[in-house]
């Protein structure tokens, strides 16, 4: 116990300590809310807030939009039971992001001829390309784990494969889904890399942090951090909520069948 | 390079195992240099790189400056000496390097750094033996250019001249690497290139507040500047200076909008990509630095593309790297200020300045004085004779030997060399004529123009 607890106040606590004192204090080292109160009264930085909450819902979106189907067929269906196809989705999770990021920037240049066109579009693109392993793993976890005889069992009492998927399938996968969201939104919020690479000159989140952080103004990047932590927070408080009440009935039958 | 590093290490290595069990016996003086990567000869030249100076004599470099520097020292001063050296990235990281604790004797930084640091007191002065033009081994001061000479005089922080704290390295302009087939050169020498419709998405802008809020500034004030009646004021050069070093709250807004609209017309805010992107033509104008300009030309005429550089005519930012002594480090050590004012001496020599300039490819701010060697080493470069096909041109660089009307300092060059490397790194008199030194940012306009660095770049919904 003794070694985490070190490395639970070494590595959690402390740097969260050392960013809120950086965030409510001034340069003078006096307590002060004036950092809040420039964020959240400039309108450019809450553009940047809607900006890259946009690029990530979206980026959510089409990641579960795309990864659903994807890690029902890999974890149920008929011809692709092998390991070795979740191998094939997984596997570019191996390959570094920015190598990934930059063959593709380069695709998008032969269709699209110049890349500033469409700044957003190239970003969330790319985000669900990077992202998507990091959305199909959770959800082919959970549903593998699904049980074949309820499917069946809902479907001698009556209901179609539609109904199968929406009243069973879905409900029970609900674990997998907010674990693939929080894997996928918040890095989708920060990752200005990607960004960087396909040249959207526009700020998100991320780059915020970066550039108050390589202009040494510690004060601010902290206080978006801060904002980051208490979004990553409401996520997760939202998410276990659903977690905790869909699908726990169903669990314990499963036990017990 | 790996063997460069590799050896690095070993000394490295070297170094730590020695450092513990010889420090009773020996009075080595430790010189501890911190300066910019790959910014010194580091030595391991190919053949082939030999440099044939139109007087026999061949320059060559194996072991790097710093070594040749040690033995040097020795022979010449009769003390050992033993160079600590590393590297850092931007001036802001060198900055906090030493307000976080880390203790150098001799750093090279920016200009506006350099400000900074006298204005904190953080510089130790050069002693008077410096200055000494009858000494022999004061290379520095027998070969510095009369004109970088004279923008270190000029400059002062707290009625100290700059001259005092620090000695130049390299220097340069700022300004827009362009590619003369699509862009033309009059498109080139305006910064308001940067909003042009007609190369709109097909520009980059570097991804750095300072130089950003330059181009920013020069486009705010363009019909000033350009107005005939401001031209011709007698102190011409100090209005525009002050004019583009404006740091009020007006002129900041006002940049910011500026900034906002460059953002949405140009391809990028790069820090690196801009070079590789010239080449395979994605952009056809590139803001940069001389020094990184004269570079991507080279690059790309290895790729068979014809790049050019230009001043623009609003102004350009002169830049340029010196070094200073950091108080703290040479704490009044006697032997440790001559080692390394002895240092500065050393790589101001004029064969030693040439290999460096072959090595980083930056122009230094030693025109050698009497002796011609940097003179010759520029012919070797950019000289060219009769039988090529280009017409030929006799291109002055008598402003940065402090001759204008001699006809010595010329060099006889093909005529696109007007608009290439030759003028990114010795531009002519009238480019130099609206150059002005950027001057630090105290902590409040800091924070204002950062700020306005931050708001021009995040996402303007419009309301």
């Amino acid at each position: 116990m003794i070694p985490y607890a070190v490395f639970l106040v070494l590595f959690v606590v402390l740097p969260l300590f050392v960013i809120i004192s950086y965030a409510f204090t001034n340069g003078n080292g006096e307590v002060s809310f004036e950092n809040f109160i420039h964020f959240f009264q400039n309108r450019k930085t809450i553009g940047t807030l809607l900006y890259s909450t946009a690029i990530a819902v979206l980026t959510t979106v089409f990641c579960l939009l795309l990864g659903y189907p994807v890690a029902y067929i890999l974890a149920k269906g008929e011809i692709f039971r092998e390991h070795s196809l979740l191998f094939l989705f997984v596997l570019p999770m191996w390959i570094n992001f920015t190598l990934r990021i930059t063959a593709m920037k380069e695709i998008l240049t032969f269709f699209e001829g110049n890349l500033a066109y469409h700044p957003f579009f190239n970003t969330v693109f790319c985000m669900v390309y990077d992202f998507l392993p990091f959305m199909i793993q959770p959800l082919y976890n959970a549903l593998t784990k699904l049980d074949d005889s309820m499917m069946e069992a809902a479907q001698d009492l009556g209901a179609n494969r539609l109904q199968v998927i929406l009243k069973v399938v879905l409900p029970l996968s609900i674990p997998g889904i907010v674990s693939g969201i929080t894997m996928v939104f918040l890095p989708s919020m920060t990752n200005y890399v990607v960004l960087d690479l396909v040249y959207n000159s526009t700020y998100i989140m991320g780059s915020l942090i970066g550039s108050y952080f390589s202009a040494y103004d510690w004060h601010n990047g902290s206080v978006i951090s801060l904002v980051l932590l208490l979004i990553i927070c409401m996520i997760t408080f939202i998410s276990n909520r659903l977690t905790r009440f869909e699908p726990e009935p169903e669990t314990k039958k499963r036990r017990t069948a | 390079m790996k063997k460069i590093t590799g050896v690095f290490l070993l000394g490295l290595m070297a170094t730590l195992l020695f450092s513990g069990c010889g420090k009773k016996e020996d009075n080595t003086i430790v010189l501890r240099v911190n300066s910019w990567e790959e910014y010194i000869d580091e030595g391991d030249w190919e053949e082939g790189d030999e440099i044939e100076l139109a007087d026999g004599r061949v320059i060559f470099s194996e072991s790097g400056l710093v070594e040749n520097f040690e033995e040097w020292f020795y022979e010449t001063y009769g003390m050992k000496v033993r160079v600590e050296y590393s590297t850092f990235g931007t001036n802001e990281e060198l900055y906090n390097q030493m307000t976080m604790g880390d203790t150098y004797d001799l750093v090279c930084p920016s200009e506006y750094m350099i400000m900074k640091l006298m204005a904190e007191g953080m510089l130790e002065p050069f002693s008077s033996d410096f200055y000494d033009v009858t000494v022999e081994e004061n290379y520095y001061i027998k070969g510095v250019s009369p004109y970088i000479k004279s923008v270190f005089d000029d400059l002062s922080i707290n009625d100290q001249p700059l001259s005092k704290y620090a000695a130049g390295y390299m220097w340069g302009t700022l300004g827009i690497v362009y590619n003369p087939e699509v862009v033309s050169a009059e498109d080139a020498s305006h910064w308001n290139l940067l909003l042009s419709d007609q190369y709109s998405k097909r520009i980059t802008i570097k991804d750095s507040v300072r130089d950003a809020f330059f181009a920013g500034s020069c486009i705010l004030n363009e019909e000033i500047i350009n107005s005939k009646s401001f031209l011709e004021d007698e102190n011409y050069l100090n209005n525009l200076s002050e004019l583009l070093n404006a740091t009020d709250e007006k002129t900041v807004n006002a940049v910011e909008g500026i900034l906002s609209e460059i953002k949405d017309n140009v391809y990028s805010f790069e820090t690196d990509s801009g070079k590789a992107d010239m080449v395979t033509g994605k952009v056809v104008a590139n803001q940069q630095w001389s020094g990184d300009a004269v570079y991507t030309l080279d690059q790309a005429e290895e790729d068979g593309v014809e790049l050019c550089y230009s001043a623009p005519e609003e102004g350009t930012n002169l830049w340029f790297d010196g070094w200073c002594m950091i108080r703290a480090g040479i704490a009044e050590n006697r032997d440790k200020k001559i080692a390394a004012e002895a240092f500065i001496n050393f790589i101001s020599k004029p064969e030693n300045v040439v290999r460096n300039m072959y090595y980083i490819g930056y122009t230094s701010v030693i025109a050698g004085g009497e002796d011609d060697t940097i003179l010759q080493y520029i012919d070797w470069c950019y000289g060219a004779e009769d039988e090529e096909e280009e017409p030929l041109v006799e291109y002055p660089i008598g402003f940065f030997f402090g001759d204008e009307e001699s006809d010595d300092y010329t060099i006889t060059t093909v005529e696109s060399q007007t608009r290439r490397q030759l003028f990114a790194q010795y531009p002519t008199k009238d480019v130099m004529e609206h150059c002005v030194v950027m001057d630090y940012f105290d902590p409040e306009e800091n924070t204002r123009i950062n700020r306005m660095w931050t708001n021009a770049r995040c996402f303007d919904f419009g309301w």
